[in-house]
């Protein structure tokens, strides 16, 4: 399959004639008292991987769960392919889910699991049986279609799910932490598998997960959820490098920031004075403040570099000590306390394999950044 | 472990010795239990069965007797063979099991819309209605029979409610029909259903009813291809624990059923009062053991495959 057919390649989103297939508009949902998702809107394209971020009681399973229809909103409304499905029960919609628990049913063998739609649907058994035959293949699991799910593994019980969610060839499938109950090494294939189907068959998914590792190898695009609200929608490396806010910085990476106040406000420079940081913070870009507002300022851990020798100028570096070093094969991550008091994390990757500067344990060091590492955050 | 004998207490090892382990201990008393309590009195009735019945104290003749140095056995099967003689006892034996069966299965009706109910009601609730299901055992189990006399009787509630709303002219006949024995079993024994399909119904994940309506079911179809296999052990152990004892149900027919619901209770009732023939009374409760056995051995073998299946 070409390229250019793949979901991260089309961008639909960047088309402003494109029709959304999946519209969420202004939902809520509030369970008493409790609000479990808030005023969310939400476009999805046909074809895409979309992930739904967040930690746990972010709603990203409610909002989940809504798109299923086993929920309703209490306010807003859902779209699905341009019909609204607000008041549509769950098994008239043209939606599959996979389960987190995947739900497989302990009285069946894998072939009726996975046949259990067709069935419902009243497809004759031998249409129902040649197809199951087909997914099974599909997912690797002809062996096992007379087992009960209790006889499975986990992995082989996480691919029946999916091959029971995928029979019905739904418009849209809902993947509620579809890697959640694997091990790590499994998780990493089953990624990769998982987004080769979504290639091969076209469907919409949409991938609900609390792991951003995960968020960033599945998705073409992901929207962070900060209790019930969406805080952000970007394609991964969008998300990464110029989140909104503090929080999506944190949540998805690992990131260093530091409070500072704006001393010079220029159009194609601003300047931020950071007694957390220790020296002045000197951003290469215009970014619309104000004199004397608090900002804060993001930067990566890969993007420190860590020196012996002071590498010069009035900003962007500051001398700190060598308080922890993580050494992972391939990268070291250093845990650095700055003069100010302030811990930092930096990481570097071992090109080389005889680190020619080697720093050690209680080394002083100047970390320093150049002026376009990061981003200066408003909240 | 290098010397496992040396790690043992005292206890142990005299056990130990004496050829029994804790294991054994612990089946040791309800097994005792059962023997003095059930196989006892069991061996007593068999014992019984095979005597005559004699104008004496106790009303039976001896089965061995011995005189000088000869022991003389007399086993009498004549009472099994009037048992079978007498069309009587046919027919209860016949009318006690359709009478076990319809009040089971309408036990089962009634109770499974309750159970389910229950099991999906929140926590607090769920606690209250389990207690409310359980709450009428607090109250002497005759008085509540006694109580539905007053309610189904041509004078009582049921009728005169009809009555006064003018839906029938004359009353009813409502006590002392079948239909008030199955009514007086349903309602006695309803708890047993209800309180092993909830045991059931209350592990049934609220994931796999989603994905069953994910997939296209719709709710009944959920019910029948989800819920209900599922629910299986439940429903067989509730039946097994309403057929059992209604078979030998003696005081709901005598004070709810008319003269002709004559269930096996009743006759056995009889032979041992009104006749005094304890042996053909014990033959009669024999048989009845032999007639509840069978349908457990099936029912129970039918629980196991479907325990495996919902395993």
């Amino acid at each position: 399959m070409p390229d250019t057919q793949t979901a991260a390649a089309r961008r639909p989103w960047l088309d402003p004639t494109a029709q959304p297939f999946v519209r969420i508009l202004n939902v809520t949902k509030k369970f008493g008292d409790f609000t479990a998702v808030w005023n969310v809107s939400l476009d999805i394209w046909k074809g895409e991987l979309f992930g739904l971020l967040g930690g746990s009681g972010s709603g990203k399973s409610t909002l989940l769960r809504m798109i299923a229809g086993f929920e309703t909103p209490t306010a807003g409304r859902i779209e699905i392919d341009g019909q609204d499905m607000t008041a549509v029960p769950p098994y008239e919609r043209p939606t599959n889910m996979m389960f987190q628990s995947y739900a497989l049913f302990p009285h069946m063998t894998v072939e009726r699991n996975v046949a259990y739609g067709l069935l419902r649907e009243g497809k004759s058994r031998a249409e129902a049986m040649e197809r199951v035959a087909e997914m099974l293949k599909l997912v690797q699991l002809t062996p096992f279609a007379g087992r009960r799910p209790h006889q499975l593994s986990g992995g082989q019980r996480q691919r029946v799910a999916l091959a029971r969610a995928l029979i019905k060839r739904p418009k849209l499938l809902l993947l509620d932490e579809p890697l959640g109950a694997l091990d790590k090494k499994l998780r990493e294939e089953t990624q990769f598998e998982l987004v080769k189907i979504q290639e091969t068959l076209g469907i919409t998914f949409i991938v609900v997960t609390h792991d951003q590792e995960e968020a960033m190898t599945l998705s073409s695009r992901i929207g962070v959820m900060n209790e019930g609200e969406i805080v952000q929608v970007g394609e991964p490396n969008e998300v990464y490098e110029f989140p909104h806010s503090r929080f999506v910085a944190d949540f998805v990476g690992s990131v260093n920031i530091f409070e500072g106040r704006v001393i010079e406000d220029e159009p194609d420079y601003i300047r931020l004075a950071s007694a957390e940081a220790g020296c002045d913070i000197h951003v290469g870009h215009g970014v619309a403040c104000a004199l004397n507002q608090t900002l804060w300022y993001a930067v990566r851990p890969e993007k420190l570099r860590l020196s012996r020798t002071d590498p010069g100028g009035a900003f962007n570096r500051v001398p700190g000590v060598v308080d922890e070093i993580a050494y992972l094969g391939n990268l070291s991550i250093f845990r650095v306390r700055l003069d100010s008091g302030k811990m930092v994390r930096a990481t570097r990757a071992n090109v080389a394999r005889v680190d020619e500067e080697a720093t050690s344990w209680g080394d002083r060091v100047w970390v320093s950044w150049t002026d376009t590492a990061g981003v200066v955050l408003p909240r | 472990m290098s010397a496992p004998a040396a790690r043992r207490g005292p206890m142990t090892r005299l056990l130990a010795g004496l050829g029994l382990s804790g294991r054994a201990l612990v089946i040791a008393v309800p097994l005792a239990w059962l023997l003095l309590f059930f196989l006892v009195p069991f061996l007593v009735v068999a014992k019984i069965s095979l005597a005559e019945p004699a104008i004496a104290q106790p009303p039976y003749t001896a089965l061995w007797s011995w005189e000088g140095l000869r022991l003389t056995l007399r086993l009498g099967f004549e009472n099994y063979a009037f048992l079978l003689q007498d069309a009587l006892y046919l027919d209860a034996y016949l009318f006690s099991i359709a009478t076990a069966f319809i009040s089971a299965a309408a036990a089962l009706v009634v109770g499974y819309p309750m159970a389910y109910f229950i099991a999906r009601s929140d926590e607090p609730r769920r606690t209250l209605l389990l207690m409310l299901v359980i709450l009428p055992f607090w109250t002497s189990f005759l008085l509540r029979v006694y109580a539905w006399q007053g309610f189904l009787r041509d004078t009582g509630v049921v009728n005169g409610l009809l009555l006064g709303l003018g839906v029938i002219d004359e009353p009813l006949r409502i006590l002392q029909t079948n239909f008030a024995v199955y009514l007086g079993i349903v309602y006695t024994y309803l708890p047993f259903m209800i309180l092993p399909l909830y045991a059931t119904l209350v592990k049934l994940e609220q994931d796999l009813l989603e994905a069953s309506a994910d997939l296209g079911a719709r709710p009944l179809a959920t019910f029948l291809t989800v819920t209900l296999p599922l629910s299986m052990p439940g429903v067989i152990a509730g039946f097994l624990l309403v057929f059992i004892p209604a078979i030998g149900e003696f005081v709901i027919p005598e004070l709810l059923g008319g003269p002709n619901t004559l269930m096996i209770g009743r006759v056995l009732w009889n032979e041992f009062f009104s006749s005094r023939d304890w042996p053909v009374a014990s033959a009669v409760a024999i048989v009845m053991l032999v007639v509840v056995v069978v349908p457990i051995v099936f029912l129970r073998q039918a629980q196991a495959r479907a325990e495996e299946r919902v395993r």
